[in-house]
């Protein structure tokens, strides 16, 4: 939509086609930019469609229409927009009980389903405790409204997810992160694909906060994993303004959306950790972010380093986030593998035919969006039936990190054609005074019942 | 003897105040597409490029001596992100008089 927007600033007249269930999602992103009479045409042609019949048919009866989007003289409003006055929230936006509450929100939109703590004044300061920043910090604007993340918006939106103080640094810089435009949020965050934001925690604010790297990481029972990644949900939400089926065009939705937080465990790993890897010091606490948007484990075909590969490259689709148990980290560092090793060896032996690849159907890269298939080595040798190609060309497309319990399952996250070599961490700023804060809060770790 | 009292909770709002983005305009529309320049403009997703064969057949059928310029972006980002891509792209439009675009979403 932003190119519409682009030529008509430039003085073009434009018609933008699209299905007919992303309308609204097209005039959101026009009226986000303050171009709210671009001339949006919705068809009948399926999302991504290939069918020609269906093409034909969408366009042809749109034909009409287009013509007419282009050469129709412009209303009043759609040459002077008038400019809404700036917006304000309230401060105070309702009282009532938590039920109450949790059914107001929820019909504004600004829950995720789930019940949420109610941000009072009171809740709000204590969690505000959790930074030196002021509360009316703007930390950065977030796409796609460019909603102003102040402090104490994030604040309230972590009390909302049941966070606690000393998880703020990680709100902070993981937006931080969103905004960055290496994080490519601009583009996983709404998209189709449903792409979630996987949170890795590395340092020792790890130990500081409870955050789980070990069984169960990514199971629901511990308040950091599951709050912080609770907390960037809504923010993403009500302060990005990303809202599901209108911004947020995400077809199937991801569980993952709901948090999806893990810390690495560098203690049992025999390599060094994520953030060391990507520049930082072993004492540095970091948060990094990547986007996949699908996630199974695998079974290790045995137990060596043979049988651990190989169930990677057969089970990966894209380029994959592992999530290597300690175990498993510490067979293969005993035969000798680094992680750039094992990057390495899926990069070149996680292959299939090349007639399971999308691009080999014509439909999914640049070279074959041309109309043919894409070659072989930048193009210059056609592809054939026989041949195969590499599900992760680019081995520093892979990561790596140390979690999970003692067992045998491997986790693979896959962030798909976003999986790239941008090194998205971001080191955490703590606040004054923190080794008090975290002691006031070191007893918040669940303690199962004996039976 | 009943208990009427039930806690109040008095909430702060969730929602982000953002700058108000001044509106525009859209350009002037062209009275006649009969022997214009139509920019046909897409993205990598893969309904954008048949669709617009489809719009290109209907345009040059309709109006005679519509003359149809391409353009192709493939990144998944915006077209003025870079200086390099807003020049090729403003280098393009001045080609043009009209454009349709395609996202194939």
């Amino acid at each position: 939509m932003y190119a519409a927007l682009a030529a008509e600033e430039r003085n073009k007249p434009t018609a933008t086609l699209v299905n007919q269930g992303f309308v609204n999602d097209a005039r959101s992103a026009a009226s986000s930019r303050g171009v709210p009479g671009a001339r949006i045409v919705a068809t009948s042609v399926p999302c991504e469609g290939s069918v020609m019949e269906e093409i034909e048919a969408g366009i042809n009866a749109a034909m009409d229409e287009i013509v007419a989007a282009l050469s129709r003289p412009l209303s009043a409003e759609e040459k002077s927009p008038v400019s809404k006055a700036a917006e304000k929230t309230s401060r105070a936006i309702f009282k009532g009980d938590i039920q109450e509450v949790n059914r107001f929100f929820y019909r504004r939109g600004w829950g995720d389903g789930l019940p949420i703590m109610p941000p009072t004044e009171e809740a709000v300061s204590e969690m505000l405790t959790g930074t030196d920043l002021p509360a009316d910090h703007v930390v950065v604007k977030l796409i796609p409204r460019l909603g102003k993340a102040t402090v104490e918006k994030i604040a309230v939106n972590a009390v909302m997810a049941g966070a606690l103080p000393t998880y703020m640094p990680l709100l902070i810089a993981g937006l931080e992160l969103l905004a960055d435009p290496t994080s490519i949020f601009g583009t996983t965050g709404v998209s189709t694909g449903s792409w979630a934001p996987f949170w890795i925690i590395n340092g020792p604010v790890r130990h500081d906060l409870h955050i789980n790297s070990g069984t169960g990481a990514l199971s629901p029972g511990d308040i950091a994993n599951a709050a912080i990644g609770r907390a960037m949900a809504l923010i993403i939400k009500n302060i990005g303004g990303a809202r599901k089926g209108v911004e947020d065009m995400g077809v199937q939705g991801n569980p993952g959306k709901y948090a999806l937080v893990l810390a690495e465990n560098e203690e049992e790993s025999p390599w060094e950790p994520l953030h060391v890897e990507r520049g930082f010091k072993k004492e540095d606490s970091t948060i990094a972010v990547s986007f996949p948007n699908s996630y199974l484990q695998t079974w290790p075909f045995s137990s060596d380093d043979e049988g651990i590969l190989r169930s990677i490259i057969h089970a990966i689709y894209r380029p994959p986030c592992i999530v290597m148990t300690p175990p498993h980290a510490k067979t293969l560092a005993r035969r000798g593998w680094t992680k750039q090793d094992i990057k390495e060896f899926i990069s070149e032996y996680a292959r299939i035919p090349a007639y399971q690849s999308g691009a080999y159907w014509g439909t999914s890269s640049p070279a074959s969006a041309e109309g043919g298939r894409p070659g072989l080595y930048k193009n210059r040798v056609p592809m054939r039936d026989s041949d195969s190609i590499a599900i992760a060309p680019n081995p520093n497309s892979i990561s790596i990190v140390v979690a999970g319990g003692p067992g045998a399952f491997i986790g693979l996250h896959m962030p798909g054609a976003f999986a790239t070599e941008r090194k998205t961490t971001r080191k955490l700023t703590l606040p004054s005074g923190w080794d008090k804060l975290v002691a006031k809060y070191k007893d918040v770790a669940p303690v199962y019942a004996r039976y | 003897m009943s208990n009427n009292t039930k806690n109040l909770y008095e909430v702060m709002s969730p929602w982000a105040e953002a700058d108000p983005i001044p509106l525009k305009g859209i350009a002037p529309r062209v009275k006649d597409l009969s022997g214009k320049k139509i920019g046909l403009f897409r993205n990598s997703k893969r309904a954008a490029r048949p669709s617009l064969g489809v719009v290109e057949t209907n345009l040059k059928a309709r109006f005679p001596g519509c003359e149809i310029r391409p353009y192709a972006f493939m990144p998944n980002a915006g077209i003025t992100e870079t200086p390099e891509w807003t020049a090729k792209f403003e280098e393009w439009l001045r080609g043009v008089d009209a454009v349709v675009l395609a996202y194939g979403d």
